[in-house]
């Protein structure tokens, strides 16, 4: 055990332990704002560490079974029947079951959250180990929320529940220091393998702070920002994981007009020759080398690698291609290389978040890029309330990426244009409508694959070119020599908190 | 002195007219000569992008000049302003000097976040917090002069002629405040440039796109822990370059403006 501390800018980080076969000392971000309940998001991402879920992903993101034995899906598609295993127990010994189940899920639908349960109409509990769930309509991508919806205890559920969560997942909470540290312990009455370690802290700091803590010794992994993924701290090791954290370019897709007051569309970006030229044009490699110093891959589509990305979505770097299209679409350059149609100037800015560098790199190299090609975009940085009022009629560097192939419905779905950030180009194609509402009425998940893949097809890079995808993200780790993190996932948005998902196959290889 | 404050007057036109010389050098990226070490062919380096970092400093520092001039000459206009009500006397002057101790007793950095934060940021955010919170000092000076001057014979000549206060403040006072208004602008200057610099370096301040040296540094900051040293180190020199000489050029000309002053 070591007793380092850690001070800076005010900030004291004595972590009780690290480097020891049974303790872990973590600084990886992803500190919930609203506490630890599933109800208000939670675990979405990653592991709830402190709740179990109906099923889960392994390292190959293959489905496996968690709280649930048997899960089956009406032949109409509206009624999922789920059996769960008998010898579960909260944390406090009480036992956990249907009726926990059905409060959860009913609860969820009433919050505020981040779940899919728009579709849910009823759940109720048939008896001790027996759910049954109904949906308004067939809705496949609600069984994500068998994958991330952490199951709370009725008879325990309050206001507080956040701050003093209760589940029956493979650690409970020890204690919580808003803004500093989590620590968590092994639960005893956990109903499988919890792993290799009693006791996890994690450390809420800044990443610089956190570079410093590794350079001090006093963590066993830190997430680290792709541009200082090169200095590797000495008793550390760079594990590198890939991700569907993405980052694109909308590219607002209607004509400009005005939909209550809201200004939508775009001159330029509208024109289908444009769309597909900048396409062709970017040279994904190079963005990737650029801005994330070679810590990411080329993006074509919002699911790169994921089992329901088309995998034919992908686009040719071939810059003769987009010159000679927009040529032929009379988009002609003018003295000063932009090229111009109709009185309308190829111009346009590219909107980012001025506090995410990642971005700022991307909407720079962007806007340099297509430079040359006749379009001449800027990189315009600004708060998101900024952002907010132009993303329907202008270019944004968005960020996405998630296990559900719900994500694909919420970028390209007609209903969903201007809900929040879904849909915020407006893209409309009855084609991909008509895939979707396919794929929702699937047997299963994996037989509706097929759907979301040929609507790809549509509204990718083979098609309307709805989005301009650029990278996906690298998550760089710093790793203590002597741990093991073993296989692990493609990780979704936000880095840090997902590579929490495999905790439980970590081990600590030295003595 | 005159030699150090001419090399610094050159300096200053050196950097304020470089920005139209060297056009989109520096602008407009090259990512085949991306983190170059300082060479020959670019003596500072290169950037994450492949621009060159002394024709990018230049242009940092020619934006540095503008945000400086504007947001100094409307600190000064303030300061001129609270000293012209100053000037009316009684509840007048009591009101000036509340509100001017009122400013100083404010930290001005926090004030400086405060207002650009406030203001969302950008180049006229950052000129108008340097402006707002850097006039009270000037002020002072001002209202310190204003109330030699006023007691002076050929202002009670000028009222016993029956010129109006208007009249005597524009025609007698407001000459004799200008010469320490000039001083205060310059001197002012480097402080509101080295602020802009900061404000920019700790995200209030320009737009992360602009080559402001205070972006410059931010950037810098992902970069030296790989050992990429130049980009932190040449544009904050010049920064520093830049800085001096206005300090030089100021203390130079309040000696000519006030000699028996700038002696003690």
């Amino acid at each position: 055990m070591k007793s380092l501390c850690l001070a800076i800018a005010g900030v004291v980080f004595c972590p009780a332990v690290a480097h020891t076969a049974t303790d872990l000392v973590l600084a990886i971000g992803g500190e919930p704002e609203t506490g630890f309940d599933p109800m208000l998001g939670w675990g979405s991402y990653g592991n709830p560490l402190f709740q179990s879920t109906l099923l889960k992903r392994d390292a190959a993101l293959e489905t496996q079974p968690d709280l649930a034995t048997k899960w089956v899906l009406s032949d109409d598609r509206l009624t999922w029947t789920i059996t769960l295993r008998d010898d579960v127990t909260f944390s406090d010994g009480t036992p956990l079951t249907a009726r926990d189940v059905a409060f959860t899920f009913e609860r969820a639908k009433a919050s505020p959250g981040t779940h899919d349960l728009t579709m849910m109409d009823t759940a109720h509990a048939l008896d001790a180990t027996t759910v049954q769930i109904t949906l308004a309509r067939p809705w496949i991508t609600f069984v994500e929320t068998f994958y991330s919806l952490g199951i709370v205890p009725a008879a325990n559920y309050g206001p507080d529940y956040g701050r003093n969560p209760l589940g029956s997942g493979p650690f409970r909470l020890v204690s919580w220091s808003e803004g500093e540290q989590l620590i968590v312990e092994k639960n005893p009455r956990y109903y499988g393998d919890a792993g290799a370690f009693e006791r996890i802290t994690f450390l809420f700091t800044g990443s610089d702070v956190r570079l410093l803590a590794a350079q001090a010794g006093i963590v066993d992994m830190v997430a680290v920002p792709a541009q200082a993924a090169d200095a590797v701290p000495e008793g550390f090791y760079a594990r590198a994981v890939q991700s569907v954290d993405n980052r694109g370019l909308s590219l607002p897709f209607p004509p400009p007009r005005e939909v209550d007051g809201r200004k939508i569309g775009n001159a330029v970006t509208s024109d289908p020759a444009i769309r597909r030229a900048i396409n062709l044009w970017l040279d994904r490699d190079l963005i990737t080398e650029v801005a994330l110093n070679g810590h990411g891959t080329p993006a074509f589509s919002p699911a790169d690698g994921l089992p329901w990305a088309g995998a034919t979505d992908t686009i040719i770097h071939d810059p003769k291609a987009a010159e000679a299209l927009l040529d032929q679409a009379g988009w002609i350059k003018g003295p000063d290389g932009t090229r111009q149609k109709d009185g309308v100037r190829a111009a346009f800015p590219i909107n980012y978040p001025s506090a995410d560098p990642t971005r700022q790199a991307l909407a720079e190299i962007v806007a340099e890029l297509l430079r040359p090609l006749g379009i001449a975009a800027t990189a315009t940085g600004g708060s998101w309330d900024s952002i907010n009022r132009v993303m329907h009629s202008e270019p944004v560097l968005f960020g996405f990426g998630s296990h559900s192939p719900f994500e694909l419905y919420s970028l390209h779905a007609a209903k969903l244009g201007g809900v929040g950030y879904m849909n915020p180009s407006y893209y409309e194609n009855q084609k991909v409508e008509a895939l979707f509402t396919q794929a929702q009425s699937a047997p299963s998940l994996e037989a509706s694959f097929p759907f979301w893949a040929e609507a790809a097809q549509t509204y990718g890079g083979q098609g309307d070119n709805a989005w301009a995808w650029l990278v996906n993200l690298d998550h760089v780790y710093f790793v203590d020599t002597c741990l093991d993190l073993g296989a692990m996932q493609i990780e979704p948005h936000g880095h840090g908190w997902p590579i929490t998902a495999t905790l439980t196959d970590w081990r600590w290889t030295c003595d | 002195m005159a030699s150090a404050a001419l090399l610094s007057a050159i300096l200053i036109a050196t950097v304020a007219l470089s920005s139209w010389g060297l056009g989109e050098a520096g602008i407009r990226a090259d990512f085949a000569a991306r983190l170059l070490q300082p060479s020959a062919a670019h003596l500072f380096g290169t950037d994450q992008m492949g621009r060159d970092l002394l024709a990018r400093s230049m242009h940092g520092l020619a934006l540095s000049l503008q945000v400086g001039a504007l947001a100094a000459g409307l600190s000064v206009v303030i300061a001129l302003g609270v000293t012209f009500v100053s000037g009316f006397g009684g509840i007048a002057d009591s009101l000036a000097r509340f509100v001017t101790d009122l400013m100083l007793a404010m930290p001005h950095l926090m004030l400086l976040l405060l207002l650009s934060f406030m203001l969302g940021g950008g180049t006229a955010a950052v000129i108008f917090a340097v402006a707002v919170s850097h006039w009270p000092r000037l002020a002072r000076v001002l209202r310190g002069e204003l109330l030699q001057v006023q007691s002076a014979s050929f202002i009670e000549t000028s009222r016993a002629l029956g010129r109006s206060r208007w009249f005597t403040i524009r025609h007698h006072i407001l000459p004799h405040l200008l010469p320490q208004a000039m001083v205060g602008f310059l001197l002012m200057f480097p402080h509101a440039i080295l602020h802009e610099a900061a404000l920019t370096f700790l995200g209030f301040g320009l737009e992360p796109s602009r080559p402001a040296i205070g972006v410059m540094l931010s950037d810098a900051m992902r970069h030296i822990g790989a050992g990429r040293w130049w980009l932190a180190v040449f544009p904050g020199a010049m920064l520093l370059v830049l800085v001096l000489s206005f300090e030089v050029l100021g203390s130079s000309l309040r000696r000519l403006a006030s000699p028996t002053e700038a002696r003690t």
